[in-house]
């Protein structure tokens, strides 16, 4: 029952820079495996095709563009071409996201506005233009992927990206009461502390390139004792994108390994 | 049943208050039948097992296999018999639904000191005791999913007062997350699913009786007014969102809560 046949998914952040299974990477293949045609985008082309690839090496259905998600005209030109290529869009996977350093002292307005956009506005700008076609279709799932960073202090400084998922996961909740009655539903699934090819970047910003010394780190700060990876975030969007969730709207579904049921 | 592709294939699973006070989906039931679906060889729990012909014959009749077993579980000897004939009959346990409970209405004034005491063993100490003799069981293996089933009553005001159940309720979410977290690294994993105001056969038998002076019509339309989704869901939610936290597709998923509840708690208007 977790088949999405003749389903249309729309995924934002498709491709992994470089080897591994990013949670775009991820979400996009499983979710094709799943039956659904995937209609995805990323800033950057190699990464978005090299998944498109993998999923057509598969037997699945694809399409892939560049789009910028913070940028209006951008996100509407990728709604109408998903829509122009599949015909519908009966899920979107708002997955585009990025965290910089900083506390209110230290960060540059500037990035703070740039963080804004990419991880809140994004998400937004997707809705605006999708949802009018899931209410044109009589239905619709959006998952809007958070993070524990919303929810709490997760030991780094980044008080953007906090603020923002805190903002995404709230944008999802009232919407979807908004928009219930339609026969949209709108979740997040919220990531802890995940082993996806970007901990090798954030170990850059964050610890001053000690990749082993932050890996341990974060496997020893899950109560199950490591890291989780893109294939758990990827299970829980499925669950949600799905029918099996028909009736679960405005939620947050934590896939932490334990984190937030502790302090320190 | 043989399901190569089930979700639960190889997997035992207890399910406690299999049974269902009427025909329908009533959430163990869901339970019950779901997890058979996908593969799970299903011991069926409850103290009426007239209660749990509905469950035995929906499962037998597409394959599957579950065993029904009479217990009271606020009963901490029948739970440690219950225990024991799961495992000479299935060979261990892989998952426990916590799935007994349900509401005695009354605020603090009305309800009787007894009620309160009652509300506290049906809906609390029984998940308490269930985990204090399947854990280990689980901990051998170094491998186990916990799924409770609490209730959106355990989170908020929703329409009727049921001071006990709301609380032990409560208790219920927070046993899943401290429990989590202390057996996280011994790959036990427990998780709460929540159902708000589902359409389950204890409406019609029960709950209609209690708030709405016996009309069922009245007391849905009242149910459905709080929920943004227009439509009432039922056992089988429950039971997908319990399927999931049971599976390995939630393997990294645990001390946390699913609110199976169509939007009603997200708003307060």
């Amino acid at each position: 029952m977790l088949r999405l046949d003749g389903k249309v998914a729309l995924v934002t952040g498709c491709g992994t820079v470089g080897e591994g299974w990013g949670n775009g990477k991820a979400i996009a293949v499983l979710l094709a495996r799943q039956g659904a045609s995937v209609y995805g985008c990323d800033l950057n082309e190699e990464a978005a095709q090299a998944t498109r690839k993998l999923i057509e090496a598969e037997g699945g259905m694809a399409q892939v563009q560049v789009c910028d998600v913070t940028r209006s005209a951008d996100v509407k030109a990728l709604v109408e071409a998903c829509v122009a290529r599949f015909g519908r869009i009966d899920i979107l996977i708002n997955n585009v996201g990025r965290s910089e350093p900083g506390d209110p002292v230290t960060m540059d307005e500037a990035v703070w506005d740039e963080q804004m956009d990419v991880n809140l506005k994004s998400a937004f700008l997707a809705c605006k233009y999708v949802l009018p076609e899931m209410e044109r279709q009589g239905g619709g799932s959006v998952v809007n992927i958070s993070s524990i960073a919303g929810l709490r202090y997760v030991g780094k400084p980044q008080v953007a990206y906090a603020a923002s998922k805190a903002a995404l996961m709230q944008m999802t909740q009232t919407t979807a009461v908004i928009y219930a009655a339609r026969g949209i539903r709108l979740n997040c699934v919220v990531p802890g502390l995940m082993f996806t090819p970007l901990v090798k970047r954030l170990a850059d910003k964050y610890a001053k390139g000690d990749f082993e010394g932050f890996v341990a780190q974060r496997h020893q700060q899950v109560p199950m004792g490591r890291m989780g990876d893109a294939w758990d975030v990827a299970n829980a969007v499925l669950f949600l994108a799905s029918d099996e969730s028909r009736y679960i709207t405005g939620q947050q579904l934590v896939v932490d390994g334990g984190i937030t049921g502790a302090t320190r | 049943m043989n399901n190569p592709n089930g979700r639960l294939q190889g997997k035992v699973a207890i399910v406690t208050g299999a049974g269902c006070v009427g025909p329908g989906w009533g959430n163990g039931r869901a339970i019950a039948v779901r997890f058979a679906e996908e593969g799970a060889r299903v011991f069926a729990v409850d103290k009426d097992m007239k209660a749990m012909e509905e469950t035995l014959a929906l499962v037998r009749a597409a394959g599957g296999d579950i065993t029904p077993h009479a217990c009271d579980v606020t009963d901490s000897q029948a739970i440690a018999a219950l225990v024991g004939s799961c495992q000479s009959v299935y060979g261990g346990i892989d998952i426990l639904v916590n799935n007994v409970g349900g509401p005695v209405p009354g605020g603090p004034v009305r309800l009787s000191e007894a009620d309160w005491g009652q509300q506290l063993d049906i809906n609390l100490t029984s998940v308490f005791l269930m985990c204090k003799r399947v854990i280990p069981v689980m901990e051998a293996k170094g491998a186990g999913a916990i799924v409770n089933i609490a209730s959106t009553s355990g989170i908020r005001w929703t329409g009727a007062a049921a001071v006990g159940y709301a609380a032990a309720k409560a208790g219920v979410i927070q046993f899943g997350r401290v429990v989590g977290v202390e057996y996280a690294k011994k790959g036990i994993r427990i998780n709460s699913v929540l159902p708000g105001q589902l359409h389950t056969p204890l409406v019609d038998a029960v709950l209609a009786r209690n708030q709405s002076g016996g009309d069922v019509e009245t007391l849905l339309a009242r149910r459905q007014a709080r929920i943004p989704i227009p439509f009432m869901g039922d056992g089988r939610d429950t039971a997908n969102a319990a399927l999931f936290l049971a599976s390995d597709e939630a393997r990294w998923v645990t001390g946390t809560e699913i609110i199976v509840d169509g939007g009603m708690s997200a708003r307060c208007d």
